[in-house]
């Protein structure tokens, strides 16, 4: 059995347009031009390229160029043997736009939620010794900040034992920055600013900021966030830059929100069971509140901006500390009075520790 | 606007239809949405097929040929050969001024900027060469065997000298930088030659460059004369003020409309004497949008995406494609059998690199 169609066709080695008749002889078909005949060529061998306004151009596997355009509607006997046009890509093709459309955001979300939720139960299978590397490569000696002296260094001590059962897994340290900061980083490592020793009132408010960091160590927030950061990198790589950017900082900061939730928390527990009153850690977000409302104030401590960005302060923070307190409980000081005051000037009597950051941070 | 219909023998003519392509755009919004971004490539290719067969060259068609997934493997190998490899530095150096060692972290930052500026060049070359090579007209592509590496030094030597001589010397990169581009680029058996002026560009881009000068030199005569009257400014009272908001007013306009016409003025001749100095064999190329054209033009986008609240972004690529056609224009002969298949190397990856730094066509 044999058919023939004209169609228009390119060679691929000349520019020349040639009306040719296409030859079908079962699954090959040869192309007619006057006298000459070029073939056979496989229908297996054609693929689609594109759509012309009316025409569909059909290729041949590794004919550079080789182009069949059939214009207007195929006839139906050859519609059968070429292959289908190609409108969205593949698999948009073949489920149909709109069940394509419902599919991919399925497998989307899907794809957000385990990258969101999977950190919670993937930090705790980190194993320590990849935390505390980590943790070593970015601390180390954190450039010679850390402020040493024997009595300071024991009142540190006093106090990190009294917050936690196990103290030894975890590296408190105090950096001579004049930054109302701290922070949590892997491998338990907490580092307390100078500026926020100078800024406490009582060892009490030092107290509730240091369990505050301890407990986003066990709660293992510095492996989840980074864990969770790479993942959004990942699944939102493909959008591009700053929708991409901005999507991801949203979903990082709302999960941040509830991992101070939780340290809060764990705080608080720390605190009661230290006998240390939450009173100080209060007053002192109190004092902070109202600092982030009137920009004036700010201006003369830089530092206090530091701690602002990375905590988001709210009345009701302060009011949970303030709720935790056990009326009538016998509350004793963090520190005694000795004590806290060598943990409080510790760093302006180390002289040996470098201060600052070396260069300047804006 | 009108002129086009005075020169109906323009050898490039576009004939889509803003319509036609919306039915193109929003689907593909819809699943670039769903797909977190990843169908952009698919995306991108579909739009880019449809707007090359609505163009006419003379005769034929032109017909885009490259794939969603050739962009999608150009993307994927940037992030695996440069984003990830970036992103061990950024945290090496990250590190490095926590630890204090900013010098240090300083020069791995430096050497980071140099290797992604010679990146932008390559990728600038190859963007160019990828297009080139999927774009057929009567069944014969473009493309280059130039890989481009060298072209990424001498577009960064070349950057450094337009920039040294403060800024003077940028048209003449530019135009230099293109020359070398369209050097290496070949259509069918024959070479692109390109050896555009950057003289006849000074002219505006010192307008453009003056301009800021000319603005600070009014303010300081305003100022010096004003000193001069022997007014003081609360002597002028209440008229003084209004003529100071006013000028104020002025100013401002100023620095956002004329600043950005001039800029658009230096643009302008620039394309017009790039496109002019190109040569395909026979053919002779040139651009005729003037000035005004282009200033309607961005005008027109900015109303019709602000009209309608951004969704209009998405015919951008319309946009540009047509203002491109109707204003191109060859001269010249062609011999069609004379126009045998290019030899150049076909690429299987796409515009990774560009797609990531995310720079301009042609
Ligand atoms: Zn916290």
């Amino acid at each position: 059995m044999s058919a023939f169609f004209d169609v228009a066709h390119y060679d691929g080695q000349k520019a020349v347009k040639r009306k040719v008749e296409v030859q079908v002889v079962g699954s090959q078909f040869y192309l007619l031009e006057n006298e000459r005949r070029t073939g056979p060529f496989a229908f297996s061998d054609v693929a689609y390229v594109t759509k012309q306004g009316e025409a569909d151009v059909y290729g041949l596997v590794g004919h550079d160029g080789w182009r069949l355009i059939l214009s207007g509607p195929v006839p139906s006997d050859l519609k059968g043997l070429l292959p289908a046009p190609r409108n969205y890509g593949g698999w948009v093709d073949r489920l149909g736009l709109g069940k394509a459309v419902i599919a991919f955001a399925l497998t989307s979300a899907a794809a957000i939620a385990v990258v969101l939720f999977s950190p919670q139960w993937l930090a705790p299978l980190i194993p320590d010794s990849v935390d505390d590397r980590l943790g070593d490569a970015l601390v180390g000696d954190f450039g010679g900040r850390f402020c040493h002296t024997p009595a300071g260094d024991a009142a540190l001590q006093k106090l990190v034992a009294s917050l936690d059962d196990a103290p030894q897994d975890l590296r408190v340290e105090v950096a001579k920055i004049d930054m109302l900061n701290a922070v949590a980083l892997p491998g338990g490592n907490v580092i307390l600013f100078d500026g926020l020793l100078k800024q406490a009132r009582s060892p009490d408010e030092v107290a509730g900021v240091l369990a505050h960091e301890i407990g986003h160590v066990r709660e293992k927030h510095v492996m989840q966030a980074l864990l969770r950061q790479m993942g959004l990198a990942v699944v939102l790589g493909g959008v591009d830059g700053n929708s991409g950017a901005m999507v991801n900082n949203m979903l990082a900061m709302s999960y941040s929100r509830n991992a101070e939730a939780e340290a809060d928390a764990y705080a608080m527990k720390a605190l009661g069971s230290a006998n240390i009153s939450p009173v100080g850690t209060a007053s002192f977000f109190d004092r902070l509140s109202q600092l982030d409302g009137s920009a004036g104030v700010v201006k003369d401590n830089a530092g206090i901006t530091g701690y602002l960005s990375s905590h988001p302060l709210s009345a009701s923070r302060k009011d949970a500390f303030e709720k935790s307190i056990v009326k009538g409980k016998n509350y004793k000081p963090a520190l005694t009075p000795s004590e806290w005051a060598e943990l409080k000037t510790m760093c302006t009597q180390d002289r040996k520790a470098k201060s600052g950051f070396g260069f300047d941070f804006n | 606007m009108s002129d086009e219909q005075l020169q109906p023998h323009s050898a490039f003519r576009f004939h889509g239809s803003w319509q036609e392509f919306a039915r193109i755009a929003f689907p593909n919004l819809l699943l670039t949405i769903v797909t977190l971004g990843i169908y952009r490539f698919w995306a991108t290719t579909r739009e880019r097929e449809y707007l090359w067969s609505k163009t006419d060259f003379i005769d034929e068609r032109l017909e885009w040929t490259g794939r969603g997934m050739e962009l999608f493997i150009g993307f994927i190998m940037v992030l695996l050969l440069i984003g990830l490899p970036f992103f061990g530095i950024q945290l090496v150096s990250q590190g490095l001024i926590f630890q204090g060692a900013p010098m240090l972290a300083g020069l791995l930052t430096f050497a980071m900027f140099l290797s992604l500026f010679y990146l932008t060049g390559v990728a600038y070359f190859r963007a160019l060469r990828y297009r080139l090579s999927r774009t057929y007209w009567r069944g014969i592509r473009g493309g280059s065997d130039d890989p481009g590496f060298q072209y990424g030094l001498s577009y960064m030597w070349k950057w450094v000298v337009g920039w040294l001589p403060l800024f003077l010397m940028v048209p003449w990169a530019m135009i230099s930088l293109w020359n070398d581009r369209w050097n290496a680029m070949s259509f069918g058996p024959h070479r692109f030659s390109a050896n555009a002026q950057w003289t006849p560009l000074m002219k505006r881009y010192l307008l453009f460059y003056l301009v800021p000068f000319l603005f600070l030199g009014g303010a300081v005569i305003f100022g010096v004369s004003m000193a001069a009257s022997g007014s003081a400014p609360d002597a002028l009272g209440d008229t003084g003020m209004a003529v100071g908001g006013v000028l104020a007013v002025v100013a401002v306009l100023a620095f956002y409309i004329i600043i950005p016409l001039a800029a658009l003025a230096f643009y302008s001749k620039y394309f017009r004497m790039a496109v002019g100095g190109l040569r395909l064999h026979t053919l002779e190329f040139a651009f005729r949008a003037r000035a005004v054209d282009w200033v309607l033009f961005f005008l027109a986008n900015m109303a019709i995406i602000i009209c309608t609240l951004g969704i209009g972004y998405i015919f951008m690529p319309y946009r540009n494609w047509k203002f491109f056609v109707e204003h191109m224009e060859a001269y010249g002969e062609i011999n069609i059998d004379e126009l045998t298949q290019s030899q150049t190397v076909v690429e299987k990856h796409g515009e990774g690199l560009l797609d990531a730094f995310d720079v301009g066509a042609i």
